[in-house]
């Protein structure tokens, strides 16, 4: 007896956890799941723990419901303005209709759905690469530049596209993450670069001469001009001492004969000052007292 | 439950087994034998009940957080669904799943468009791998400027998950998406500025338009985290580098032809001031001293007016004859010229042969 019911609970346990396994099934959050019933959709449920018949009856089909995401290899395009530009995209998208999923993709496979998106891209790329010049993608103003307004429509074609044939797909976002030119072109813009680089070169160096000179110049101008206010004003001061002086002239007027007799003096102080040879005779004083007393001129 | 069915064994025990003979000790010890393991095999089992429950205890550490998912479905509701540091119990697999997200710990992701093909090893020692004369698309990368340059530019952002929720659960890779994002701003950024502006000009201002529009894109696409910082490198092709250079050189030498201007019209400015004003001084001392000495001459005319007055010739000649003394002491060769015996002066010649003035050539002074 007790034998018996040990193994009858343990036998029941077994089969619970048996009946567990076949007839429930768990979806983590962030996965959806479709069940089909003998091949055809019967229901989608969300995260936790849900019943189900056992195969063959009823068949669960998990999908990842997170945003995925891919980038796409490089494809050529020729601009409006016809140049060939190399661009690559990033997508996020994600599943958002399970069983349009399930009906489109063979077990629901998301490789065949990734391929699917992107042979859609190349199409969906080249008409909006078409539409638009290169200055759309690369432009200093920030207004005539429409890299934004590129990757939008290329989102909305591929959205529009996906959307027709009902999918299940839902484009999370889309950006351009890479611009190209053919390799041919890139050593034609090396070549372009580099004269750019030269006139540069050219131009810092004749700009910097001519500015230089300039600079010298208009010094030296500058300094001419100072030094020619300061003759000037020189020269006024000058005359005013001149006018300064001159009011002493009516002390003078007194007696001009004393005056100029004065000036005489000074003009002999200053004039014999330095080495000088004098010549004079008996005439003149203070040698006048010489006269006749060193001569023998008779009568003197 | 094992007690309640012990207890019935031993009712029921007593009342049946007893009765019967023991007949051979060998069956008794086997008896008692299979008791024994019996409660080994009890203690075993409760054991396992108790690891069993034991083992849904676990830590989340201060660098993390973590979320119960309870038969795959998140325990909580937003926010509240988040564990913090500490310790935590859930039901054992198959029932719950902890997941931990890392959040504290900064992130980093490089970009991968914007750089030439380039081995780890060169990488490291620093070395440019040398280049081919044009650049092969999807091998070498590069952006393109606003004025249709080609430059190298890379970025490396270190950002922090500040809604691991979203960051963990909404997206396959979240931090592949950022990889992308990172390289759509960079493309974008480099589409909108200059080459000189992006190399020389306005790096730092480069930097942070990259940083914000990837912070406007994990915005936009609500990627659940913060930019900490972002780097960004540029050269520009390996090809150019020399050309590049020769600019860099020449705008420096530009900047010292200049500088040297300026400096010469700052010696010119200054020096032409200081002249001035000593032309300026000179005349205002100049005429000071003239003033000073005709005023200084009025006074004395002044002052010997009056014995001028006296006797004029007198005078005269008293002051004449001080001025030759004076004159006579100063002068070097005095030549006295008697009269001659007719009362005539004599007649005297002079052969000039002047020394030259001052010392310059620094020639013997000798006539």
């Amino acid at each position: 007896m007790k034998r018996n019911l040990i193994t009858l609970i343990t036998g029941a346990v077994l089969i619970v956890i048996f009946a567990l396994l076949l007839f429930v099934f768990q979806v983590r959050q962030s996965e959806v799941a479709v069940v089909t019933t003998f091949g055809k959709i019967t229901r989608v449920a969300d995260p936790g723990a849900h019943l189900k018949w056992p195969w063959p009856i009823q068949r669960v089909y998990k999908f990842d419901e997170r945003t995925q995401n891919f980038q796409d290899k490089f494809s050529e395009n020729l601009t409006a303005d016809s140049i060939t530009l190399l661009t690559s995209v990033y997508v996020g998208w994600r599943i958002s209709d399970p069983s349009e999923f399930l009906n489109s993709f063979k077990d629901g496979s998301v490789f065949s759905a990734q391929s699917q998106i992107e042979s859609m891209l190349t199409s969906a790329k080249s008409a909006v690469v078409g539409n638009h010049p290169l200055a759309d993608f690369v432009n200093a103003d920030p207004n005539q530049l429409e890299f934004d307004q590129i990757q939008a429509q290329i989102e909305q074609a591929l959205q529009s596209e996906l959307h027709t044939n009902s999918y299940g797909i839902q484009i999370e976002f889309l950006g351009i993450q890479q611009l190209g030119l053919p390799e041919s072109v890139t050593q034609a813009v090396f070549d372009r670069m580099k004269s750019e680089r030269n006139i540069l070169i050219s131009r810092a160096q004749n700009e910097g001469q001519a500015e230089a000179i300039k600079i010298r110049a208009n010094a030296d101008r500058q300094a001419n001009e100072t030094l020619a206010d300061a003759q000037a004003e020189a020269t006024r001061i000058e005359g005013e001492g001149v006018a300064e002086a001159a009011k002493t002239l009516p002390v003078f007027q007194k007696d001009p004969g004393l005056a100029n007799f004065l000036l005489s003096i000074d003009a002999i102080k200053q004039a014999l000052n330095q080495r000088s040879t004098l010549f004079f005779d008996d005439r003149i004083p203070p040698f006048d007292l010489f006269h006749g007393a060193l001569t023998n001129v008779p009568g003197h | 439950m094992s007690d309640e069915h012990d207890h019935h064994d031993h009712a029921s025990g007593p009342a049946a087994p007893e009765p019967v003979t023991p007949d051979d000790a060998g069956s008794q010890a086997l008896a008692e034998a299979l008791r024994s393991s019996f409660v080994i095999v009890k203690l075993v089992m409760v054991a396992l009940v108790v690891i069993f429950l034991g083992s849904g205890f676990f830590q989340v550490g201060t660098q993390e957080k973590a979320i119960i998912l309870r038969f795959g479905k998140t325990v909580g509701q937003g926010q509240e669904a988040l564990l913090g540091p500490g310790l935590h119990w859930s039901f054992p697999y198959p029932i719950d799943e902890v997941v931990r997200i890392p959040i504290t710990e900064i992130q980093k992701v490089v970009s991968t468009i914007g750089w030439f093909a380039e081995t780890p090893e060169q990488e490291l020692s620093g070395n440019l791998p040398p280049p081919g004369p044009s650049l092969v698309p999807g091998v070498d990368g590069y952006v393109i400027t606003a004025d249709r340059n080609i430059i190298h530019t890379r970025a490396t952002l270190y950002y922090q998950v500040d809604d691991p929720i979203r960051y963990e659960l909404d997206f396959v890779s979240a931090s592949n998406t950022i990889q992308h994002v990172l390289n759509n701003a960079l493309l974008n950024t480099a589409a909108r500025f200059k080459v000189d502006d992006i190399l020389y000009g306005d790096v730092a201002g480069f930097q942070d338009a990259v940083e914000q529009r990837v912070s406007a894109l994990a915005d936009q696409e609500r990627l659940g985290i913060t930019v900490k910082q972002c780097n960004v490198m540029s050269i520009p092709p390996r090809q150019l580098k020399s050309v590049f250079d020769q600019v860099t050189e020449a705008r420096q030498n530009l900047n010292k032809v200049l500088d040297d201007a300026h400096s010469y019209e700052n010696q010119a400015t200054n020096s032409s001031a200081a002249q001035a004003s000593a032309i300026i001084s000179e005349a205002r001392s100049a005429q000071a001293r003239y003033v000073q000495s005709v005023q200084a001459d009025a006074k004395a005319f002044s002052a010997l007016l009056p014995n001028y007055e006296l006797n004029p010739g007198l005078f005269r000649q008293q002051q004449l004859v001080q001025v030759m003394g004076q004159a006579l002491t100063n002068v070097d060769f005095k030549t006295y010229l008697p009269t001659t015996a007719n009362g005539k002066p004599i007649e005297l010649r002079l052969m000039l042969n002047r020394e030259p003035p001052g010392p310059k050539s620094g020639a013997p002074a000798q006539p």
